[in-house]
């Protein structure tokens, strides 16, 4: 780790020594994303680079057209894309060699200040901050070092047609319209009113998604109410909070309004089945949206609608960046500058946000039609976690073991406990509480 | 210069040294990959168990702390009692090998075709295995169709992933479906190499099939049997592919390596899945080393008598001696 580090630091100055070159002498400090002019600087670069994916569906399509796209502009800069199915374990390990690629996307099991041993900066939050939206996520000590792919915000995709025939017009907004919604999708249609696709475990983590800002309406919840607050899973008893989401799922389980046998599920499949009106709602981030409509011939009937909690009136939700792009700090100079025109040009005109589905990094971009449910919707971002307490919120949530957010622990366990009634939202809401403090006791956050 | 050339090519092509080099160089790949991909990460993973460390990042040593972290959490040994059910379906998976073996050592009709198909399974990777039961256990597929015929309703049917009941027992039958044909192949190997005269004089003194059973292939192929109750077991105390394929360790099926490795990767918690790893070693020497003993005790190895049988015989022994001793007074 070290050696790595002193490497990285000896490229660095190497290649702060590069940049009093012409091409940089204006600027006297390294490259930033927001310098770079798509179209008129470096199109006679020469680079080859290698770009680690998670996107192993696109690589032989979408991602070929960017590339042809790309090389209009830059003929010289060659990509070749590497897809990776398990992609968060097999690029965290392969990261710790030094020797992976030039691009790959920031996986989040990389600690915020151990970023700077990897990645290279791609500027100053502050000055970047006037044109991109959600840099805070992959961010440390001010400077930028992963630029987000897209944005998803987190809410429900759903059949419009199957809530139609059940008698339900007007969109859930609160967890009760929303389970009896679920109530009359079951009484009046054959539908599954809601699949929580649980055999493929990575969807899980979508309810950890809601239980922050969208629950709660405090963009900063995720640190200060919950990586700070004091037993923070317990019921608010208002409909809102942690308490209130998982809620939701323990009771359509209990009321037998999901399917009969989760350890079955199969994620493909489920995508038809909402597509034809089989199943009623899934909780998703809003990624899932295109695939969904794209599964079958009913496009038209499929929609996102907002999380089903009110917070004083109003809809709140999360509006989070997907994976984001990271260049490797062990590339050539000339690697990371085509790399970093690759990345600018990927996040601004390859239109890869309007294919996956999300909403675009730059502030000035309009938000996509796809998502009208959200008219009302108060779209809440990250913030930035104050300096010092970066690691805060991922050190206590690994030593608690409870995964939000990277192992959806929490909602697999209320499905399986709400099947067979071997615990109730209570006993688990102790058994949390009990693993987070004494998390959060490690880290020296104690209440008196 | 000429001599001391050729006494030296003489040197190089003598017995002696070709013996050598042939030793050095058929060793050289074996020893290398078991090195490098077996004993490096081995020490490794021993070295990251005294640390508290994630995948990146920085590593603080911890001393024993992990390992007793091991001894007091619930979950580890909790899910070693999973490993009940597997070995349960190893005594099973062993017996219906061997009565397998001993009839398809003999001349059956198809003998081969049966080897083949039952061999076949073991061929096919864990994964893939896992896929195969999770649609043949999915609600209304294969497993409940075939009971449908049979004439069991589907309502009275279990859910067989699902409910903690079954789904365990469930998940050992998959192991058990996928391992029996190995143990077979390697019981039909033994009762081979037992000389085919012996069968003949049994036959002569009117042996049945149990008798020829019990008094000339189970004698001959004792030592097979108890290499595979200890590979048997071993595989059962570390089972992984089942459960982690077909439920993700769901609904009370998460055996000692899932737990282990939902630490490593999702709590990020390497050291003490390292340590975790060292003490189910540990617990496999153990078992085995009894299991060694229990041999030795009922059965004998190595052409050594039984340590029962050696101790009976001596006590008979000295009753004979003292009665002749009383006698002779």
């Amino acid at each position: 780790m070290k050696k790595q580090a002193a490497v990285c630091l000896a490229l660095a100055a190497a290649g702060t020594l590069a940049m009093a070159f012409p091409a940089f002498a204006e600027e006297g400090a390294a490259l930033t994303i927001d310098q770079i002019k798509l179209g008129e600087d470096y199109t006679d670069l020469s680079a080859d680079l290698k770009f680690l994916t998670h996107k192993t569906d696109v690589i032989d399509t979408e991602f070929q057209r960017y590339i042809e796209e790309f090389h209009k502009s830059y003929p010289n800069i060659n990509i070749e894309y590497e897809g990776i199915t398990d992609y968060a374990n097999d690029v965290t390990t392969r990261l710790s060699t030094g020797d992976w690629g030039d691009i790959c996307m920031v996986p989040t099991t990389v600690d915020l200040d151990e970023l700077e041993n990897y990645f290279v900066s791609f500027g100053d939050y502050d000055k970047l901050s006037e044109q991109y939206l959600m840099l805070s996520n992959r961010m440390y000590d001010g400077q930028v070092y992963g630029m987000p792919s897209m944005g998803n915000v987190q809410g429900i995709v759903y059949n419009k047609a199957v809530f139609e025939a059940a008698g339900v017009t007007e969109v859930p907004k609160t967890p009760d319209e929303f389970l009896d919604a679920l109530q009359k999708i079951k009484d009046n249609t054959d539908a599954i009113p809601l699949y929580t696709n649980f055999a493929a475990d990575w969807t899980m983590t979508a309810w950890d998604a809601y239980i922050d800002s969208c629950a709660t309406g405090q963009a900063d919840f995720a640190l200060e109410g919950r990586t700070k607050g004091q037993n923070p899973f317990s019921d608010r008893g208002d409909g809102t909070g942690p308490y209130a989401v998982y809620d939701i799922l323990y009771e359509a389980v209990s009321r037998g309004l999901t399917e009969d046998d989760p350890t079955t599920t199969d994620w493909e499949g489920s995508k038809g089945m909402l597509n034809n009106g089989q199943i009623g709602c899934m909780a998703l981030g809003s990624w899932a949206l295109v695939q969904m409509q794209q599964a079958g011939e009913h496009a038209d009937d499929i929609a996102y609608m907002p999380f089903p909690i009110t917070v004083d009136g109003k809809q709140y939700a999360a509006a989070a960046p997907d994976y984001c792009y990271g260049i490797n700090c062990n590339s050539s100079e000339d690697q990371k500058t085509a790399a970093m025109v690759y990345i600018k040009w990927l996040v601004e005109e390859s239109g890869f946000e309007t294919d996956e589905g999300g909403f675009s990094a730059v502030i000035s971009k309009p938000f996509p039609e796809s998502l009208s449910d959200f008219g009302d919707v108060e779209l809440l971002y990250d913030v930035p976690a104050p300096a010092g307490e970066e690691t805060l919120a991922s050190d206590v949530n690994n030593e608690s073991e409870l995964g939000i957010n990277v192992s959806g622990a929490i909602a697999k366990e209320i499905v399986e406990s709400a099947f067979d009634g071997s615990k109730t939202m209570e006993d688990m809401v102790a058994e949390w509480n009990e693993k987070w403090t004494a998390a959060q006791e490690k880290y020296g956050i104690t209440f008196e | 210069m000429a001599r001391e050339k050729s006494s030296f090519i003489r040197w190089i092509q003598s017995g002696k040294v070709n013996k050598r080099l042939c030793m050095i160089t058929f060793m050289l790949f074996p020893l290398t990959l078991l090195v490098v991909f077996t004993y490096i990460p081995f020490l490794k993973m021993f070295q990251f168990s005294f640390y508290e460390m994630k995948y990146i990042g920085d590593r603080e040593f911890v001393g024993w702390e992990n390992y007793l972290e091991v001894f007091t959490r619930e979950d580890c040994f909790q899910a070693l009692k999973l490993s009940l059910y597997y070995i349960v379906a190893s005594f099973i998976q062993l017996a219906l090998a061997l009565w397998f073996a001993s009839i398809l050592s003999f001349k059956t009709r198809g003998g081969g075709i049966f080897k083949g198909f039952m061999f076949f399974p073991y061929l096919v990777c864990g994964i893939a295995v896992g896929f195969i039961f999770k649609f043949f256990y999915t609600r209304g597929f294969v497993l409940d169709t075939i009971l449908q015929w049979i004439g069991f309703n589907l309502d009275n049917l279990p859910y067989w992933l699902r409910d903690r009941s079954v789904n365990n027992i469930s998940l050992a039958a998959s192991s058990i479906w996928r391992y029996m044909g190995q143990n077979m192949v390697l019981f039909i190997g033994a009762i081979m190499s037992v000389d085919s005269t012996l069968y003949e004089a049994a036959a002569i003194d009117g042996a049945n099939g149990w008798a020829k059973f019990r008094y000339i292939i189970f004698p001959s192929i004792k030592t097979i049997i108890v290499l595979n109750m200890i590979l048997a077991i071993s595989g059962s105390l570390s089972v992984f592919e089942p459960p982690y394929v077909i439920t993700g360790g769901s609904f009370g099926t998460g055996t000692y390596f899932v737990v282990m490795n939902e630490l490593a990767h999702e709590s990020q918690k390497v050291g003490l899945a390292s340590a975790m790893a060292i003490v189910l070693l540990g617990l496999i020497f153990i078992a085995t080393m009894i299991q060694k003993f229990v041999e030795a005790y009922f059965l004998g190895t190595n052409g050594k008598e039984a340590i029962r049988y050696v101790r009976k015989q001596k006590k008979i022994e000295a009753q004979h001696a003292a009665q002749a001793a009383k006698g002779g007074r």
